[in-house]
């Protein structure tokens, strides 16, 4: 018996020295930002260790008061909600269609949407720079919207579809049978069964977007269009240097949002990242 | 008051055939159910009552009005299924409400009617919970509420039982058939379970290879089976079928002699007979139709079925409960005669 309750409490010790560890590793990048944020610039840039580190908040001052912080976090969150809102809009009935229907060359349209994938972003950098100027969006976050949308269209499509297909067809026959028209078969069954798919594939879309910066860049051109990555890239080059505790803040800023997403619907995320392993 | 009138009907996808030529007239209030092997054409034949799968050719008739080209939700079927289809993000309450949301019922009246259909399928107590969190029969139980609540033209049925458990499934066969005697609707089952095909249906459809084999009341498939395969499907164990010859009227192959025919054939044949037509004589005697070794003894309780290496054919018998014997034992074996059942050799149609 004893020796049973003895076992039992090493695994459990051992189980949390692991995730412990785990953890650490995991938070361990972000407590350096921040130890690095709230430190004078003298002190980050001493080669000696130093032991005892002193708060300063020069840096949290500086990104607020000497650029428009605020304003690359709202475009930020608002390109990135705008492109995700964009993405489901249209990935949604396209993956029901591509999952569900029988038509000629489906399975060509799947593949052409996923080959968009393949792309090298280079190669469309100026094609698209000159449509968004023949259409006056450059540097407008509606540009930065339709931009990230489409980069993430393809990848949202293909996770949605997957977890469509996971769907027994009998509750869609169920459905019809009951007087259901394909709209509301595709609003009152399929979207809520998928709906942990919807919300991975919203989350994968988010981070690609919050860490876009070619497109960002090459649309942005004042800060009126700058987003995070972009702000970001400013702090490392003119006649200040490297900025290092205000890049560790903003690089934190940066991350926030996105955090703060995954945190809020961490349950569905993590059931939807495993159901489709399980199942597929 | 729906009649199925189901008319020349064939459905391919290509070079396959699901179903060919099928005809069948379902009358008001019958239950019907289409038995057969998996394959043989029973659930496509049911998916294009729904409206769920469009016939190749030939038409689907309910209530004397062509319904080829209705859509499902207009047919006024509802339909249960072997994995019950419950909408998994739905409690069993709005589970059931679906169909009468759907068919803009009055919302005043659509609680009332829940509760209805719930209570009698004995599932009052769950409607608050989730699908997920009910057991296999109360999910079941809760397809059933859904397809009784809006009082449908037609119920099909596809292999609703098929995912339980046999005690169970027994329960539900019970109240499946109480409530279609109850609402009185035209109800098409489909199951492979012969068991379950006697006991619900008012006649039986017996299809094979996407074709009719037999059309019946269970009596008639049972006491007069018209090709070797009704009658070696219906019946558990299933019909003995024993290669001969026919010769002058009489019967023979290794080990069995039987007398008294009076149909006009000669040659080759196939003789059945019911495992429950055969009886174990005590001593050899002139009335004794066959001779064989004791292959294995399997009491059931409320009888013994046992198995008789009869030359080259093993032949089930079900003698009496308290029959026990070694095995290798020689037994003498005498057959109704007034139940025998001759078929072509060849094509294993019924000889009368």
């Amino acid at each position: 018996m004893a020796a049973v309750k003895r076992t039992k409490g090493a695994n459990l010790f051992i189980r949390y020295l692991i995730l412990g560890s785990w953890a650490l590793f995991c938070i361990g990048p972000v407590l350096w930002f921040l130890s690095i944020g709230f430190r004078p610039r003298t002190e980050i840039i001493n080669p000696q260790p130093i032991y005892l580190p002193t708060f300063s908040l020069d840096a949290w001052h500086m990104i607020w008061s000497d650029w428009p912080m605020a304003k690359y976090l709202r475009n930020s969150v608002a390109a990135i909600f705008g492109s995700v809102a964009i993405d489901l809009a249209l990935a949604i009935p396209a993956a029901y269609s591509l999952a569900r229907y029988k038509y000629r060359g489906r399975d060509d349209i799947g593949f052409y949407i996923l080959s968009t994938r393949m792309m090298a972003p280079a190669i469309v950098a100026i094609p698209i720079f000159f449509l968004f100027r023949n259409m006056g969006l450059l540097d407008t976050i509606w540009a930065l919207m339709l931009v990230y949308a489409a980069i993430n269209l393809s990848i949202v499509t293909w996770i949605i579809r997957s977890y469509m297909m996971d769907i027994p067809k009998e509750l869609e026959d169920a459905a019809r049978t009951d007087g259901a028209s394909d709209l509301r078969i595709l609003w009152e069954i399929i979207i809520p069964a998928v709906l942990p798919g919807i919300i991975t594939a919203a989350v994968i879309a988010m981070i690609f977007a919050i860490n876009e910066f070619l497109f960002t860049l090459l649309i942005a051109s004042t800060p009126d269009a700058y987003t995070m990555s972009v702000a970001l890239a400013n702090f490392t080059g003119g006649s200040d240097g490297l900025i290092y505790n205000a890049i560790a803040l903003v690089a934190f800023l940066a991350f926030v949002p996105v955090f703060l997403v995954v945190i809020a619907i961490q349950k569905h995320l993590s059931r939807g990242l495993t159901m489709g392993a399980v199942k597929g | 008051m729906a009649r199925i009138q189901l008319s020349g009907i064939q459905k391919q996808w290509g070079d396959v055939w699901g179903v060919r030529d099928v005809n069948i007239d379902i009358a008001d209030e019958e239950l019907v159910v289409l038995l057969g092997p998996s394959g043989c054409g029973k659930t496509t034949t049911m998916r294009m009552i729904a409206g769920l799968e469009d016939p190749t050719e030939g038409e689907i008739i309910i209530d004397g009005e062509v319904m080829n080209e209705v859509d499902a939700r207009d047919r006024d079927v509802a339909m249960v299924f072997q994995g019950y289809a419950l909408y998994p993000n739905m409690s069993i309450y709005e589970n059931i409400r679906f169909p009468l949301r759907m068919r803009n019922v009055p919302k005043g009246v659509q609680d009332r009617l829940v509760r209805r259909a719930a209570d009698m399928v004995e599932m009052g107590d769950y409607l608050e919970r989730k699908p997920s969190a009910l057991s296999g029969g109360q999910r079941q139980r809760a397809a059933l509420a859904r397809a009784v609540v809006r009082e449908p033209q037609v119920f099909l049925m596809d292999e609703p039982l098929s995912n339980l458990d046999a005690k169970l499934r027994q329960a539900m066969r019970v109240q499946i058939k109480h409530l279609q005697r109850q609402l009185k609707i035209t109800t098409v089952y489909v199951t492979h379970d012969q068991i379950e095909a006697m006991t619900l249906a008012d006649r039986i459809v017996i299809m094979q290879g996407g074709t009719i084999q037999q059309i019946g009341t269970p009596d008639e498939i049972y006491s007069d089976p018209e090709n070797t395969f009704v009658a070696g499907f219906i019946g558990a164990p299933p019909m003995n079928l024993i290669s001969g010859h026919i010769h002058k009227g009489i019967f023979t192959a290794e080990n069995i002699k039987i007398p008294g025919f009076n149909m006009q054939v000669e040659g080759a044949i196939k003789l059945g007979v019911r495992p429950e037509d055969c009886t174990v004589m005590d001593a050899k005697t002139k009335t004794s139709h066959m001779t064989g070794k004791v292959f294995s003894v399997e009491p059931t309780g409320d009888s013994t079925y046992l198995t008789l290496h009869v030359g080259q054919n093993k032949i089930e018998i079900k003698a009496d409960r308290n029959y026990r014997a070694d095995l290798g034992l020689i037994e003498e074996v005498e057959l109704d005669t007034e139940r025998l059942y001759l078929f072509d050799a060849e094509n294993g149609q019924r000889v009368r």
